[in-house]
């Protein structure tokens, strides 16, 4: 680990930290835009870079664009990004009532102690479930990409069945392609542009890029220009008293909401938000711009990150689009995300941890100093930014193999991923459900390998017959639990 | 966000969406099925190459279907309710834009445009579409877009070696 911080504080290394996360910050402000929007973007350019500065910038930006959104929520009561609506519920209430530092001064604060308190999981848990992980065989990873699968497909907004449904499609489209088990075309139809499947990259920027943005230039312009903070932030060492088991346990429940596939940082901030409401004297001042509201949304949706980190590093399993982002550029750059990470790849897998514990800090430094600059960012015309960012994705995709081919492949799914939206089916579980193919079929081909075919065997593998067990009950809970209440409706 | 409250006519106009999908569903399911019918039995594993896009190709259907049957009670129920409401109307400035992107992408394809040319040009277009069709707000986006464009030439063509068009 200290070689990992040693390496993370070379200069061009720190350089990309640094520009991750004010790239994050400023896009995670603006309304519309997101992590994984600008993270699918930075992508193409990390291909020249080295593996470990490539994961550094895009952990920088993965802070950055979560927590850039509290700004816009208190200022303007818009989330930046959907994980900070939470903090809207208290944060613009005290911005109306003359006290905006006050509240960007908690949220900023909050939003590191989550970071920090959420790194200490990631960094103690994460070598340990690597190794325990170690001992999976292709039947659990089978059955537990199966389980993260499922979760993420019911856990989606919207009907079961429409959450089911993209993960399906999003599977099939990682078909085509060279069937890596025997190196046979399959599903190419005798195009060879097909031949290499779908682009991760393309299909990443054409569903949600391409279809945000299409959106967005459909959406009325924002009316409200933002009025930026003109005293410093307040922060007292009574605040330590005041807020401190709050931010403590806002931290541990985003962390452990974070760990879950699916659940994400807003339903962190939620629940956070809940529990804090629910154990306080004052619940009727919630929602008013109660202090501890602003911290508890703000504390669990950073605390997510590093929970959705443990997953990805020592099982590589994404519990959001973001993390299936972050899969694919470990991928590009031959790296497989899992337990022999830690083995094949340390500087890799401890330089996630180390680089998650910096961009925390520098985020707070950033947040603090500039926060009233980088609040103008809203006001920048949205036609420009718009026009800029498409241009960007053209240029990304191409960059990827030279290949217009590629450009157009991004453009289709684009009109998938508006498609998809227009129908109310969810784009989380069909990335991943894209990402994850590859890896549920390796697996259960090599599974049925080496038990000739045999599927009774899963019931001698514990972990991967709980695995399955969890994803049937997660599939069936809704319907159990409807029941259940009928039931208890009609006794009553 | 809230979304807009459920009326007759969105309800309506939502079940025929869902039909449209699962119609869209079972078709690409049926081109999984054919592609998968071209693919030689496994010869070395049990499973073989065809095995996933069959199993996927029917799990594709049965929540099409899932998603059609459910599609049909609504609109059986919602069929002797009002209908005077406004359609939902489309996004024009989106569509234009996406129509100016793909305009785009064929010049430099296509048409091979030189890149700072199409994409000045684009950008212009794209950010008028999105502000407003004046001559200020053309030359405020044309600067962009040609700033941008020279920008992304220099820095591709020099630290990336990607010529782009």
């Amino acid at each position: 680990m200290l070689e990992a911080f040693q390496q993370l504080f070379e200069f061009q290394n720190i350089l990309l930290l640094v520009i991750g996360t004010g790239l994050g910050i400023v896009v995670g402000a603006i309304p519309g835009l997101t992590a994984s929007m600008l993270i699918a973007l930075t992508l193409p350019l990390t291909f020249h870079m080295d593996p470990v500065g490539a994961v550094t910038l895009l952990i920088g930006e993965y802070v950055g664009g979560i927590s850039g959104g509290l700004i816009t929520a208190v200022l303007l009561r818009m989330p930046g990004t959907p994980a900070s609506i939470v903090t809207t519920f208290d944060g613009y209430p005290m911005a109306q009532k003359n006290k905006a530092e006050r509240a960007l001064a908690l949220a900023i604060t909050a939003s590191v102690v989550g970071g920090v308190l959420s790194w200490f999981f990631l960094a103690g848990m994460s070598p340990t479930l690597a190794r325990f992980a170690l001992q999976f065989g292709p039947w659990e990873y089978f059955t537990l990409v199966l389980m993260a699968l499922v979760m993420l497909a019911v856990l989606a907004q919207g009907s079961l069945a429409k959450g089911l449904l993209a993960a399906a499609l999003g599977m099939a489209f990682a078909l085509p392609g060279i069937d890596s088990s025997i190196g046979q075309a399959r599903l190419t139809f005798g195009s060879d542009t097909l031949l290499s499947g779908f682009g991760l990259l393309p299909v990443l920027i054409g569903a949600f890029a391409i279809s945000q943005i299409l959106r967005d230039a459909s959406a009325p312009p924002i009316k409200k220009s933002i009025e930026a903070p003109k005293q410093r932030l307040p922060i007292y060492a009574s605040d330590i008293r005041k807020h401190g088991p709050n931010m403590v346990r806002s931290s541990i429940i985003g962390t452990w909401i974070g760990l879950l596939p699916g659940i994400g940082a807003n339903i962190a901030a939620l629940v956070s938000y809940s529990t804090t409401k629910q154990l306080s004297r004052e619940p009727e001042k919630f929602g008013s711009g109660h202090e501890p509201g602003v911290v508890a949304g703000e504390a669990a949706n950073n605390a997510s990150i590093g929970g959705a980190l443990i997953p990805l590093i020592t099982m590589g399993i994404p519990g959001s689009v973001t993390e299936a982002i972050l899969i694919g550029a470990l991928t590009i750059h031959n790296l497989q995300p899992g337990p022999l990470l830690f083995q094949n790849a340390p500087d890799i897998a401890y330089g996630i941890i180390a680089a998650y514990l910096i961009a925390n800090l520098i985020m707070l430094l950033m947040m603090w100093s500039a926060v009233k600059y980088i609040a103008q960012v809203v006001n920048i015309p949205r036609s420009a930014l718009l026009s800029v960012i498409l241009v960007f994705c053209v240029v990304g995709s191409y960059a990827v193999n030279s290949n217009f081919a590629d450009v157009w492949v991004m453009v289709g799914f684009g009109v998938i991923g508006l498609g998809l939206e227009a129908a109310r089916v969810p784009l989380g579980p069909f990335v991943i459900g894209f990402v994850l193919s590859p890896i549920a079929e390796e697996q259960l081909r090599a599974s049925l390998m080496m038990t000739d075919g045999d599927v009774s065997a899963i019931l001698q593998r514990p972990y991967a017959l709980l695995f399955l067990v969890v994803s049937v009950l997660t599939v069936f809970w809704p319907a159990i639990m409807a029941r259940l209440s009928n039931k208890a409706r009609s006794t009553a | 966000m809230a979304s807009a409250p459920d009326t007759p006519v969105r309800t309506r106009t939502r079940a025929i969406g869902d039909l449209a999908l699962a119609a869209c569903v079972i078709m690409g399911a049926s081109i999984l099925f054919i592609g998968a019918s071209s693919l030689p039995p496994p010869r070395f594993e049990p499973l073989g190459s065809a095995a996933m896009p069959r199993i996927l190709g029917a799990i594709l259907i049965a929540l099409a279907v899932t998603v059609a049957a459910r599609a049909i009670l609504t609109l059986a129920r919602s069929s002797n309710q009002g209908s005077r409401e406004a359609a939902i109307q489309l996004p024009h400035r989106g569509i234009i834009v996406f129509a100016l992107l793909v305009a785009y992408i064929a010049a430099l394809d296509f048409a091979r445009v030189p890149f700072a040319i199409a994409t000045t040009l684009f950008v212009m277009c794209a950010g008028m579409t999105m502000h407003q069709i004046s001559v200020r707000s053309a030359l405020v986006h044309c600067a962009l877009g040609l700033v941008l464009s020279l920008s992304i030439d220099y820095i591709f063509s020099t630290y990336l070696f990607v010529r782009i068009g």
